[in-house]
């Protein structure tokens, strides 16, 4: 879970209906108040009640509410609605100005999704996770944290892969037998994506308990009754040499190796190289008469 | 191409009428004289144009090419990328090996003194150009190429050669890159381009974020917002700086290199990667209309990223493909099941080559390589012939295969039970 802290960025809590989210975005929601950060919470699905509920007081002073669920189209024209919408409030909190490191919980973006169109949520969440400071130069970039509840079931693959896409961080959770699983795919932006598996659980003052779980190979499995094969073994030839033979081997003289014994051989005029003979044997339907057969051509 | 024909074509007649002024008042033989002392030009592919650094006329058909960064990638595309056309990079699924053949592309723009022209909206250009990578040069290319060639190699080669001996005095390995006469160059991925070369280039940046203005009331339109104002500021640089020949260049003409970083993703506004149904399916089609439009009528190549597997409409991807010139495709391993198979194991991912244009030709310039493989090495990006060894499990026999074959397991659930069974088609 260390790897969903370290870098800043979009972190998707993707949940479903039988592993849901909730827990797990308080538990970060408190890890990071604990951690002196501020923390702002757009709350659309549940009530302020509902999602302050578990916090003890220290907390709950941290955490700056924004609340859409009570009044989302500002119907009752009272003071305490978010003007311009969901969409204005997700640009107000591209404004704020205050230094220091920032966690936005958004409860949930499957809400936003649903109220909003998804390219000009895409634009904001890039906007709201993307933020510098406006002055020039290179400046160190605040970490912004946005974790944003989704939930799978509800969106089509394509608001999910255009989500995903632009997440850093994607925790998946699922679980067996009882037991919670997160899987989370961290993707820094020049690297590799890191993919691991964390058990977990949450405890009921919403601190996160790592567990040392049964850990799931990410990998799957070679296919057991496939083996593997050595492609070597049914050959007609051989292509291991033992010892005797590899030495064997290596003193071999090649014939078209230039040695110096070679030349010395060549070099000297050896007796049985005096005269070069050709030894025949006639065949048996050589012809030997020796005179010539032209001789009665007339020519 | 078109700008290097209506250009040739325009000085061409008002040298011929200068000269045959001057000769009729200087009582020669004939009107008809040289226009004056032409600049070398080093073949006859385009006569009347002076040779722009960085580009060269292609041996096949006399178009003006540029490298796209990638040596390995240039030859397959057939010795370039024509000046005018469109480079699409279909991206691989994290976005990592699309991006370095972004920035090879815009580094190798950097080297040779193009103009760049950058459009984001996801990344700053500032930011995008700071991150490019470092040219190999004479001097450490031949002691960095030996440093990635030799750390594979099997202690056996090492020996002296003891049939083949004369190969002992070729030597190992064409010396690598040179200086910036040459066409294409290689690049060190480990170190960043040195800061004063990226300052003296000349860059157009475009970050759409920068350009949305918060309440836009969006006019009902077949184009999106971000589309249009980007076909504006291109239109806007060329026509500036003259790449299309309005303004008489007084200096040597120069390439423009424009980078789009991916299109179509809902950054842009378009939400093709979104829903199905969408309400503008065709902007994205218009746009890349009216791009080609304007790059054939300069002196431009661009490149584009595209995340095509986020399209959910199967139907735009084809109608892209159509609209863009070139089309290259990655797919990397990483997440896929193919990453833990043995067969794939030294590579990264598979590079397709989708389309190559017929640009004045009736016939293609393929490759007869279709199985390409890529590998990003600690500082190199190169591309293979994947060599795949021979099947020779046991189960490969007429009677008994259970492995369903490779092309059963990509038709999709809809195909039919037969076709996706667990049964080898036997014939």
């Amino acid at each position: 879970m260390e790897s969903v802290w370290g870098v800043g960025g979009l972190v998707l809590l993707r949940d479903s209906v039988e592993w849901e989210g909730r827990s797990l975005l308080k538990a970060f929601v408190k890890k990071s108040a604990l951690c002196g950060e501020q923390v702002h919470i757009l709350g659309c699905e549940v009530s302020e009640d509902e999602f302050r509920e578990g916090f003890d007081s220290s907390i709950n002073s941290r955490l700056v509410y924004h609340d859409l669920f009570r009044d989302p189209f500002n119907w009752s024209q009272a003071g305490g609605a978010l003007p311009g919408g969901p969409l204005g409030a997700l640009r107000a909190l591209c404004k704020r100005t205050e230094p220091g490191p920032v966690t936005i919980a958004l409860d949930s973006l499957s809400w936003l999704l649903l109220h909003l169109p998804c390219t000009t949520l895409c634009q904001a969440l890039c906007a709201l996770s993307q933020q510098h400071s406006p002055l020039g130069g290179s400046p160190p970039v605040e970490p912004v944290r946005v974790l944003g509840l989704l939930h799978m079931e509800l969106h089509g693959p394509g608001p999910m892969g255009a989500l995903s896409s632009l997440a850093q961080t994607e925790v998946t959770l699922s679980g067996t037998a009882g037991q919670a699983l997160a899987h989370i795919l961290c993707q820094r932006p020049r690297q590799h994506p890191t993919h691991q598996t964390q058990c977990f659980s949450i405890l009921p003052d919403f601190s996160l308990d790592l567990q040392e779980g049964p850990t799931l190979e990410s990998q799957p499995h070679p296919d057991p009754h496939i083996p593997p094969v050595e492609p070597t073994t049914h050959l007609t030839f051989n292509l291991h040499l033992s010892k005797k033979e590899r030495e064997a081997k290596d003193s071999l003289t090649l014939p078209f190796q230039f040695s110096s014994e070679k030349q010395q051989a060549l070099l000297r005029p050896g007796p049985s190289q005096a005269t070069s003979n050709i030894f025949y044997e006639p065949d048996v339907y050589d012809d030997l008469d020796q005179e010539d057969p032209d001789d009665d051509l007339d020519v | 191409m078109a700008a290097a024909a209506t250009c040739g074509t325009g000085a061409g007649n008002k040298g011929c009428t200068a000269a045959a002024a001057a000769a009729a008042g200087k009582n020669n033989v004939t009107s008809f004289q040289r226009k004056g002392p032409r600049a070398s030009v080093p073949d006859s592919g385009c006569a009347r144009l002076v040779s722009i650094a960085g580009t060269r006329p292609s041996v096949r058909n006399g178009q003006l090419l540029v490298s796209t960064g990638l040596p390995a990638l240039d030859q397959l595309l057939g010795g370039g990328l024509a000046v005018g056309t469109v480079l699409l990079i279909e991206e691989d699924k994290y976005n990592i090996y699309s991006s370095l053949l972004f920035k090879y592309f815009l580094a190798e723009g950097v080297i040779n003194g193009h103009t760049l022209l950058v459009a984001s909206a996801k990344e700053d250009p500032a930011d995008i150009l700071q991150e490019l990578p470092a040219p190999l040069l004479d001097d450490n290319c031949k002691k960095d190429f030996d440093e990635d060639v030799c750390n594979p190699k099997t202690p056996e080669s090492n020996i002296k050669m003891k049939i083949a001996w004369r190969y002992q005095l070729l030597p190992k390995m064409e010396p690598g890159p040179v200086s910036s006469s040459r066409f294409g160059h290689y690049y060190d991925l480990s170190k960043r381009m040195p800061q004063e070369l990226i300052e003296a280039s000349k860059w157009h940046g475009f970050f759409f974020p920068e350009k949305l203005s918060p309440t836009l009331n969006i006019e009902p339109c077949s184009l999106t917002h971000g589309y249009i104002k980007l076909l504006q500021f291109i239109q806007n640089v060329i026509y500036e700086e003259g790449f299309d020949g309005s303004n008489p260049q007084k200096k040597q003409k120069n390439i423009l290199r424009i980078g789009i970083q991916n299109l179509g993703s809902p950054l842009w506004g378009d939400d093709i990667c979104c829903t199905e149904n969408c309400d503008n399916s065709h902007s994205l089609t218009k746009f890349l209309y009216v791009l080609r439009g304007l790059l054939r009528t300069s002196l431009s190549a661009c490149i584009i990223t595209m995340p095509t597997h986020l399209i959910q409409n199967k139907a735009i991807i084809a109608r892209v493909t159509n609209l863009s010139d070139t089309v290259v495709g990655l797919e990397s391993f990483i997440g896929s099941e193919r990453e833990t198979n043995p067969l794939y194991k030294d590579y990264h991912g598979l590079i397709h080559i989708r389309q190559i244009p017929r640009l004045n030709n009736l016939i293609y310039d393929v490759s007869d390589v279709k199985d390409l493989a890529f590998k990003l090495k600690r500082k190199l990006f190169t591309i293979e012939r994947l060599h795949l060894p021979p099947d020779l499990s046991d189960t490969v026999s007429r009677s008994s295969k259970q492995i369903p074959a490779a092309s059963s397991r990509l038709l999709g659930p809809d195909c039919g039970v037969m076709a996706g069974g667990r049964k080898h088609l036997d014939f």
